[in-house]
């Protein structure tokens, strides 16, 4: 700071240079903007949520069935149809959606049809969720002459088969050659390594793409309208139209009784709480894991 | 514009620069640096001289590459790296956080252990850094290109292709490229980090060679692995060990007569 | 779920408890054999999908030919269908999306990579990927609360007094102040693909090697002259797939159209006019329509075309990711 040096002017600011500044401060206000508004419509739909959901969030709401305008009706029925087409999707979906995955990263390599499989699996991720519910309504519903929650769960499982083969194909193909080779060298055969070595280490991943189409899947409501219908009473058959909270979602929202709509938003608050926080759960503990 | 101001009589020139400018071109005293808590550099005093070449010695993790990164504030663009003391570049510390990055990047420019050719022509390439801070006519473009693809030996072997992307070159082209690219600007001072480290031998041979006549305009710092490069290359040489800068001196006494035990058992291959 | 037996014998007994119920297993060929029938599972599905929508649209093609796909007419009582004014809804509204959500993309992918420091870029980052977890029926509930009353009540009348006597533009802006319409559709949508496209963005962002960066930066480029001269050229393939993939989902979206677009089948130049969309007008017309009817052959026609579109976007958004990694 004594200032006993002397400067050359070369480090004078030339007015591009402040140009350049200026255009460089504009372009990262406006990044700023950008992602503020991401984060502000977050915001925008949470508080929409809570504040137009909370009033109707109530004992009665999660004990009682749906019913008519005016009749103290609730949302418990289509909780619990919707948690029974989720694990029921689940239970179908998962299991082909982990084989596949093994098909992929164990066995198909880079041939031709595992090439065909994978890509298929990643249309399919990204298929319009209603023509797989009108799909599902040809297969399942029509031939039967009725609506049932099976359709419904054959639905939402096709939904949650190419996110589960996409993240059970990814975390096997971070399994270490290595260890597999050391299962063989043992005498071990190749499914055995495959299900109690590599897929047992990478099971918090799988476990992880699991939960996230639980989340993807339980918020749907275009594969339902057409397989599953929705039904105002308890629902406990799979051979039946079965009530969903996406559903009962739909049918209450923009109606013109106030219970109803009461109702239709504290079902999306539950919904969206439900899914959120799985979400969080698995960020959080994949963050955790890494680090 | 005259195409090679400088590049006439060279020997006179440096001379007679010498005489009017002072030795130093930058000087480095008590500088600390940190990655978050880990402390990489401690107490750095060093003086580089202008229009020689420093060469920085060291084996891996000695802080060599991280004191090089420092004189360009690389280290500006990660979070948790910092460095405390002082850095005079023409009578300013370069450390000073007020400091604009781009004024002073134009006047310090690197090149790096890996030829990065941009994903853009030839022509484009050296034409990117000289549009920033220059505003050229078409010609006066032209003839700037010209001019540093001349300097490094390269405008014989890519003038007919100038439009085609960069990444069509060779290794040692691109090198040169990315040389060419950093003088475009017209800096004072040039920092290479282990420029020939992914390079063959007759690739090596051209930068090295290339160095001798940068140094005529330039003043160099080149981090090295490679202990008969800087013996080749370098009018100084430092040793650093890790991160406290075990000795400097001029390259013949260094590589003769080393002062320090340290450095004459790295010099010597007993560890590094 | 995934019941992987807590502690199975496995690699460090000797292999003949292996040997032992090899009979019952047949080994490895009926393990290969189950995953080789998943994975065959899944390519039928797809083939099935695409087939059933081909052969329920069957009749519709029969009965109108290429003229469903220009017809304007949806009319029920007449018993005629045309698939013009979906298909216009769905590609507008897409599009709308897509100009609203690829600047707003660009720039949190670059906030998010070039400008946050790495703990509120996580952070931050994590909670734009909230946002594409939001259930999309969520979507079309706020966007009927929040946005429609908002482009009503200030988009639309300021659209009006500034353009509604542009000669060129005058019935871009036309119609009644509904708040439910093409632009509505369009911004809720474009709230909706903007995380995937975000998150797309940033890893392509981040894949750029770094010495590239700083010998950018070496030169005395600032922030956004990195960005735009080096960053946003080397990965612009990477940036058209991650954006066709957001397109893809927007025009395949149902619920959250379905609530704010207005369902009119109409065509016509204004953005704030109520249209339809295909995804919408099957959603809604679906329980109309008796099983064998031409109507619900019609939609199938148009879930056939839709599901014809959203495989083409994506193929030319896997080329297009593919080619860099290449």
């Amino acid at each position: 700071m004594s200032g006993t040096v002397t400067k050359s002017n070369g480090w004078a600011k030339s007015p591009v240079a402040a140009r350049r500044r200026a255009i460089d401060l504009v372009a990262t206000g406006l990044s700023f903007v950008a992602t503020a508004i991401a984060i502000l419509m977050l915001a925008s739909i949470l508080w929409t949520l809570v504040s137009n959901g909370i009033a109707g969030l109530s004992v009665v709401a999660l004990i009682r069935p749906m019913g008519p305008p005016g009749s103290h009706g609730g949302l418990a029925n289509a909780i619990v149809g919707s948690v029974i087409q989720t694990v029921v999707a689940l239970l179908m979906g998962a299991p082909i959606g982990l084989c596949c995955g093994i098909y992929l990263s164990e066995y198909g390599g880079k041939g031709r049809f595992a090439s065909t499989v994978r890509f298929v699996s990643d249309v399919l991720l990204s298929a319009p969720s209603i023509l797989i519910g009108l799909f599902v309504y040809l297969v399942l519903v029509a031939p039967f002459g009725h609506f049932s929650g099976f359709a419904g769960s054959v639905a939402l499982a096709i939904l949650a088969v190419p996110i589960i083969v996409r993240t059970t194909e990814d975390m096997l193909r971070l399994v270490p050659t290595a260890m597999r080779e050391a299962g063989m060298a043992l005498g071990a055969k190749k499914w055995r390594v495959v299900v109690f070595l590599c897929l047992r280490s990478a099971r918090v991943g799988v476990l992880t793409g699991i939960l996230l189409a639980v989340a993807r899947v339980s918020g749907e409501t275009a594969p339902l309208l057409f397989t599953s219908l929705g039904n105002e009473n308890w629902s406990f058959s799979l051979a039946q139209p079965m009530a969903s909270l996406p559903l009962a979602i739909y049918q209450y929202a923009g109606k013109p009784y106030d219970d109803w709509l009461a109702l239709s938003w504290t079902g999306a608050l539950l919904v969206t709480v439900g899914v959120l926080t799985i979400n969080i759960v698995v960020r959080f503990g994949i963050r955790s894991r890494k680090g | 514009m005259s195409m090679m101001p400088k590049t006439s009589d060279p020997t006179a020139d440096a001379q007679a620069s010498a005489a009017e400018t002072p030795p130093t071109a930058l000087e480095v005293r008590d500088l600390n640096f940190y990655y978050g808590t880990n402390q990489a550099l401690k107490n750095i005093s060093i003086d580089y001289q202008r229009r020689r070449v420093t060469a920085m010695i060291g084996p891996s993790g000695c802080g060599k590459s991280t004191l090089l990164r420092v004189f360009n504030r690389m280290y500006d663009l990660y979070p948790g790296q910092r460095a405390e003391g002082e850095a005079i570049f023409d009578g300013v510390n370069i450390l000073d956080r007020s400091l604009d990055l781009n004024v002073l990047r134009s006047r310090i420019g690197m090149v790096f252990q890996k030829p990065t050719p941009f994903p853009m022509s030839i022509y484009d390439n050296i034409a990117f850094g000289v549009r920033l801070h220059e505003k050229l006519s078409r010609s006066e473009m032209d003839t700037r290109v010209e001019d540093v693809l001349t300097r490094v030996a390269l405008w014989k072997e890519v003038r007919d292709r100038l439009r085609s992307p960069a990444a069509g070159l060779s290794g040692g082209q691109q090198q040169r490229l990315c040389i060419a690219r950093s003088i475009a600007t017209r800096p004072e001072m040039l920092l290479l980090d282990e420029p020939t480290s992914a390079l063959d031998p007759i690739s090596t041979a051209r930068i090295e060679e290339l160095l001798d006549e940068l140094k005529q305009e330039f003043t160099i710092v080149i981090v090295t692995h490679n202990m008969q490069q800087a013996a080749r290359c370098a009018d100084q040489v430092a040793f650093f060990y890790l991160g406290t800068l075990v000795e400097v001196d001029a390259a013949d006494r260094m590589f003769t007569n080393p002062r320090e035990k340290q450095t004459q058992d790295y010099i010597t291959g007993r560890f590094g | 779920m995934v019941s992987i037996p807590a502690e199975q014998p496995s690699l460090d007994v000797s292999p003949i408890p292996g040997a032992a119920d090899e009979a019952f297993w047949h080994g490895d060929r009926l393990f290969r054999l189950i995953v080789t029938g998943c994975a065959l599972l899944v390519l039928l599905v797809l083939g099935g999908l695409v087939i059933a929508m081909g052969v329920g649209g069957l009749k519709a093609f029969a009965a109108f030919g290429p003229q469903f796909v220009v017809s304007n007419v949806w009319n029920p009582v007449s018993n005629e269908y045309g698939a013009l004014a979906p298909l216009f809804g769905t590609v507008v509204s897409t599009l709308i999306a897509v100009a609203i959500a690829l600047p707003l993309a660009f720039g949190a992918a670059f906030w998010l990579t070039a400008i946050a420091p790495p703990a509120v870029a996580e952070f931050v980052g994590s909670a734009v990927q909230l946002l594409a977890a939001v259930p999309s029926i969520i979507f079309g509930m706020w966007g009927l609360a929040v946005v429609v009353p908002f482009v009503a009540h200030h988009v639309q009348p300021f659209a009006r007094h500034v353009f509604g006597h542009t000669p060129g533009l005058r019935w871009v802006v036309h119609g009644a102040a509904f708040g439910s319409g093409l632009l509505t559709g369009g911004v809720v949508l474009a709230i909706m693909v903007m995380p995937f496209m975000t998150a797309v963005m940033r890893d392509v962002f981040m894949a750029i090697p770094p010495m590239l960066k700083e010998s950018a930066y070496g030169l005395g480029a600032t922030r956004w002259e990195v960005m735009r001269r080096i960053v946003a050229p080397w990965s612009r393939t990477g940036m058209i797939g991650g954006v066709v993939l957001g397109m893809g989902r927007a025009l395949g979206e149902t619920m959250a159209v379905t609530f704010v677009i207005g369902n009119s089948n109409s065509v016509g130049w204004s953005i704030f006019a109520p249209r339809n969309t295909v995804a919408s007008l099957i959603a809604l017309e679906f329980p109309e329509s008796p099983a064998g009817s031409l109507k619900l052959s019609a939609l199938m026609a148009l879930g056939f075309i839709l599901i014809v579109i959203s495989f083409a976007s994506l193929i030319a958004a896997r080329w297009l990711l593919r080619e860099k990694s290449a």
